[in-house]
């Protein structure tokens, strides 16, 4: 109750310092009249106040790849960028919507805590005329914009570099959060385009931490959640994992963890249990795991280049706001990872049974051998911090070179 | 109990001759804390539960996974117990565990080589970090101990307050990226097949034990024949001794059933020169490094709780703060003390994190506060204030870890496993109340 | 006890308080006291409720710094700032709400706040519950549980330990504030011999009672207090509990009350 009263004071005095704050600005405008105006120039663009409501920024990406591209974009076109973190909590959420519908948003991007929790604030920046951009997370309403990695090729890259690998033999899947959809549905479903499941099936592949006598359903039954996508949760399960495995007297041939933060986890258990370390996967490019890719310790990172989905939801939301209908929208971005259907939206059929448009990316898989495309491609985390430690034998000295 | 109570002496009236009532007789005669013994009995039923449900559960090697695993939680645990016997609580445990497990990251890839240039090669490096790690930790707990104790600010708020603001600190100092790669040495503290202390260490040890146990015995018999107390029947101090003995050296066998992994028995065998046998050489691990600092941890932590002036004050504060007021004690400094404990034991905790993990994550220690809570109270912790021990409350960690590792070792997905230990909590916490309102009759 | 009484005029007194005044809030909770004691004599404190009885102690065991005023312990002035150093001038002070640590055992609790130790500062439990047998050995030999919580004991075993905590420092000065209060009949009456037992001793003792039979049967001299001041202070033998009745409710001695104010009384 406190906190919702205390949210919309804050709510008020946002907008009331939202208000002087264009106040000023006019003024100022108005005293410096006789100079040549330096913003824009572009027509309308100067009026573009995009909003972006992050989830969190617990996670390195989204600080240091996806806000500060789209904030180039949006100023760089003579916007103004506006954001608030919800710091992993639906109900801030909520609050950071209303804060920012009332700073004059003209375009609201959203990161969605939770694609449920999140549809009252959905609705408010529809009651106030307001596109919404469903950045990197879907929500189920048909009036979106969806901007994502094409999930499920994630998934599908991951299986396949592995798999490609380790053809047969013993698994483990490492799941994230069992309340991400990315976790429970997208990625196992990419695992299975890539020919998983089908293998599993054949008897090829036996999933080490699935239900005994393999009679549980496919994927839910199959692998360990993380709660969280918590590092050390991941490392406690494998451990167990492992532990089991020495049990019943199986080796751990190969290892599907869905993203870097339980990836980690899992080369702590790893080194913990001196296993040696079977063909891993992950994705996201964080700094540490792109590393234990170059030492061999991971052996692919999907990495989904922020920077690039960044720039598409700028763009998107520059477009947007100046009055561009969705389907005319275009996007340009880094060929490597643009949508399959074109740099326009296209339309793309939810799990919740909606239809939406949608500019879905693709994510490029990392193996030592391709890490020089990420050094090159100005992503946050540095060469230095990639090759450090590795040392000739390794599998990324080449790319350190 | 009324008037009576004052004239009748107590021992050698009520003599009942019912084999239940002479078990008890025994039992007290023994003076072993039941409820400690309720609670081995507790875990021994969960491990047996677990082995019936999968025969490969109960091996030296899972056992040393399982031990190492609650470790972190069991540190804090002990502190939590003085916390929360003085009638306070600190939700800060688990963020301050996590700011300095980042620190201790920060020192050894950064700071310390790049500012103070101190590179790998430098002696005692691990040290020098970890004693960092153990100032910034008593400071913290330094700092919000005195806003509890002196301005008067409920310790609620100010460890929640503690909660958020260091958990968003730790986001700042590391830029929000995982930080890895620590000092070598620093790594043995969260154990694995290098940071085991090896056989005939592992023996040394459980020796030192046994001879402890007879020590304690001998020498509280020596303080209480000095003034001519009653003391236990021999045969009862004998039982106690040979029980803990065997006990010491059986854990420190059982530990030994722990074999390097093969990967490190090859090594060693290289190292040593000899010939691997077919099938691998089995060289015990014995007790990784993590279980003999939560030894010490424990050690200590009972010795200041029990037997130093500090630890008696606690005590009785938290069974009547206005008595421990008015008895002249520092009851202030007193708790700004648990807080300043509790912030070194999230230094140790952390190290051993931060090593398991080879590095240090922003999530590292979230949610800790429940678990390190729900240790202390399974073991026996009270609310009320005034009860509660630190070997309760490493027995508690280790409940609730067995549960976890059990339930992931027979693939229970965490979800459940949080169900499950929800329920634990709540029965063991009913269980006590019920436990303490009967022998209160 | 008779020979306290004889020694007492020409003896110098254990304490003296000299115009006492304690002030909350604008209200004379004890406005302008004086008041003595001397060895081996116990001094009934009565008076209603805020009669200022409790306030004028908490002055004496220093949890409480009056506004003005003198205290003398055997002729010296004394600085009482706080508990701790009212314990230094030998004044202990044994409180209604039976103010122990409920969860440690009888002699942790009489050592409270000034534990014997041993070697490295370890506490030495052992002299701890040895110096405890003695002193309970005097006052109360029937004790023997040394070792169990003291939430445990009786209402009666508890007022044991708390006497014996004060005993044990070498109390010269007792203030007892409703020591019985909390017990039963049988219980009552062993404090009672307790506390005759340490007057016996030697000790001052202050009395704070309710209960007129409790002071009356204890006391040698009774002093009554209304609305922050003394009306009188009488010996014992002077007077009878009726007029002690009469002080309590009416604050007038006496001699100054009037024929109907008694009447009303009855």
């Amino acid at each position: 109750m406190v906190i919702r009263r205390l949210a919309a004071l804050l709510a008020v005095l946002a907008v009331v310092l939202a208000a002087c704050g264009t106040g000023t600005g006019s003024q100022s405008g108005s005293e410096s009249a006789s100079q040549p105006a330096t913003s824009g120039g572009s027509g309308g663009t100067g009026e573009c106040t995009i909003a972006v409501s992050w989830n969190n920024f617990q996670q390195p990406r989204w600080a240091a790849a996806d806000k500060p591209n789209i904030q180039k974009v949006v100023e760089d076109a003579g916007g103004t960028y506006i954001d608030a973190d919800a710091d992993l909590s639906s109900e801030q959420q909520l609050t950071d919507i209303s804060n920012l519908i009332g700073q004059g948003a003209d375009v609201l991007i959203l990161l969605a805590q939770d694609q449920n929790a999140v549809l009252p604030g959905l609705q408010e920046a529809k009651d106030n005329g307001i596109p919404v951009i469903a950045y990197d997370r879907l929500i189920e309403d048909p009036d979106i914009l969806y901007i994502t990695f094409n999930n499920v090729g994630v998934g599908k890259a991951q299986a396949e570099a592995v798999l490609n690998e380790v053809p047969s033999g013993n698994y483990v899947l490492i799941k994230g959060d069992p309340g991400d959809p990315n976790a429970s549905t997208f990625l196992p479903q990419g695992w299975d385009e890539a020919g998983l499941k089908d293998k599993v099936d054949s008897g090829d592949i036996t999933i080490l931490n699935g239900p005994e006598g393999g009679s549980g359903t496919w994927p839910d039954d199959y692998g360990t959640y993380t709660d969280a996508w918590d590092t050390q949760t991941a490392q406690n399960n494998m451990e167990a994992i492992i532990d089991k495995a020495n049990a019943d007297g199986v080796t751990i041939d190969a290892i599907l963890a869905e993203n870097d933060s339980t990836a980690l986890g899992v080369v702590a258990a790893l080194e913990a249990k001196s296993y040696g370390f079977p063909p891993l996967s992950g994705q996201d490019g964080d700094g540490a795991n792109l590393n234990n890719v170059a030492l061999g310790k991971q052996f692919v990172d999907v990495w989904k280049n922020a920077n690039e989905l960044g720039k598409a939801a700028g763009q998107a939301a520059i477009q947007l706001c100046q009055g561009t209908a969705v389907t005319d929208i275009a996007i340009d971005i880094e060929s490597s990872v643009a949508p399959l259907d074109g740099n326009s939206p296209t339309d793309f059929d939810t799990p919740g049974g909606n239809t939406v448009k949608s500019l879905i990316l693709q994510p490029t898989p990392l193996t030592a051998a391709d890490l020089g495309t990420v050094m090159d491609a100005g992503w946050y985390v540095t060469k230095d911090e990639i090759c450090a430690d590795v040392k000739e034998g390794d599998p990324g000295f080449d790319a350190c070179q | 109990m009324a008037n009576v109570a004052d004239t009748a002496p107590v021992p050698g009236e009520t003599r009942t001759t019912t084999s239940a009532a002479r078990l008890r007789e025994a039992l007290s005669a023994t003076e072993i804390d039941v409820r400690l013994f309720g609670m081995l009995v507790a875990l021994a039923v969960i491990l047996i539960g677990f082995q019936l449900l999968d025969s490969g559960f109960f091996s030296p090697a899972n056992m040393v996974t399982l031990a190492v695993q609650a470790i972190p939680v069991a540190i804090l645990a002990t502190g939590m117990v003085l916390v929360i016997v003085s009638r306070n609580i600190d939700l800060s445990v688990g963020s301050l565990t996590g700011i300095i497990a980042m620190t201790y990251a920060m020192l050894m890839t950064d700071w310390l080589p790049n500012v103070l240039g101190m590179g790998v090669d430098f002696p005692f490096r691990w040290l020098i970090a970890l004693l960092i790690g153990i100032v910034v930790g008593a400071a913290f707990g330094a700092l919000q101990g005195f806003i509890i104790a002196y301005i008067g600010v409920p310790s609620f708020v100010v460890t929640l307050g503690g909660l958020l603001s260091i958990r968003g600190a730790i986001w700042y100092f590391s830029n929000g990226a995982a930080v890895t790669r620590l000092d070598p040495t620093f790594q043995l503290l969260g154990g694995g097949g290098r940071g085991s202390i090896g056989e005939l260490l592992t023996w040394a040890i459980g020796a030192l034990g046994c001879a402890f146990v007879v020590f304690a015995l001998w020498n509280g018999r020596r303080q209480r024949r000095r003034f001519g107390f009653p003391v236990r029947p021999v045969w009862a101090e004998v039982a106690i001794g040979a029980l803990g003995c065997a006990a010491m050296l059986g854990l420190a066998a059982f530990a030994n059933g722990n074999y390097l992994p093969p990967g490190l028995a090859t090594q060693y065998a290289q190292e040593h020169g000899i010939v691997e046998p077919p099938g691998g050489l089995k060289v015990p691990a014995g007790f990784p490094l993590p279980v003999i600092l939560l030894i010490a941890v424990t050690v200590v932590m009972t010795w200041i709780a029990t037997r130093r002036r500090f630890g008696r004050y606690v005590y009785a504060y938290g069974g009547n703060p206005d008595a421990a007021e008015l008895a002249g004690i520092n009851t202030r400094r007193t708790i700004l003390l648990t807080f300043v404990v509790m912030g070194i034991l999230a230094a140790l905790s952390a190290a051993v994190v931060a090593a398991r993990l080879n590095g240090a994550t922003l999530d590292i220690g979230n949610s800790y506060e429940l678990y390190v809570i729900a240790a202390a109270v399974v073991g026996g912790t009270s609310f009320a204030g005034g009860i509660g021990t630190i070997p309760g409350a490493v027995l508690g960690a280790f409940v609730m870890q067995a549960l976890s590792y059990g339930l992931s070792f027979i693939g229970v997905n965490s979800p459940g496993q949080n169900v499950v230990a929800g329920i634990v909590l709540i029965l063991a916490v009913a269980f006590d109340t019920w436990n303490r309102r009967r022998a209160a009759r | 006890m008779t020979a306290a009484r004889q020694a007492e005029p020409a003896s110098q007194p254990l304490v003296e308080m000299r115009d006492i005044r304690v002030s909350f809030g604008g209200v004379h909770a004890v406005a302008g006291v004086n008041i003595d004691l001397h060895e081996g004599e116990i001094v009934g404190l009565v008076g209603g409720n805020g009669a200022g009885k409790s306030t004028l102690m908490k002055v004496l065991s220093g949890a409480l710094v009056p506004d003005s005023g003198e205290v003398f312990v055997c002729g010296e002035r004394a600085h009482l700032a706080n508990p701790r150093e009212a314990k230094a001038y030998g004044i202990e002070t044994i409180y209604q709400t039976l103010a122990l640590a409920d969860n440690l055992d009888a002699p942790a609790n009489v050592f409270l706040g000034r534990e014997l130790t041993i070697g490295v500062g370890s506490l030495d439990d052992s002299a701890m519950e040895n110096a405890t047998r003695g002193v309970m050995g005097r006052l109360n030999p029937n004790f023997q549980n040394f070792k169990t919580p003291v939430v445990s004991l009786s209402g009666g075993q508890r007022q044991s330990v708390a006497i014996a905590r004060a005993v044990q420092f070498n109390a010269k000065i007792l203030i007892m504030d409703e020591p019985t209060a909390a017990l039963g009949p049988a219980e009552t009456a062993q404090v009672r011999n307790l506390i005759r037992q340490l007057k016996e001793e030697g000790l001052g003792i202050f009395l704070i009672s309710h209960d007129i039979h409790d002071v009356y049967d204890l006391s040698d001299r009774i002093s009554v207090m209304y609305h922050g001041r003394i009306v009188d202070t009488v010996r014992k033998d002077d007077v009878d509990t009726d007029a002690v009745l009469g002080m309590i409710i009416l604050g007038k001695r006496p001699g100054d009350v009037t024929q109907e104010e008694l009447a009303a009384l009855r």
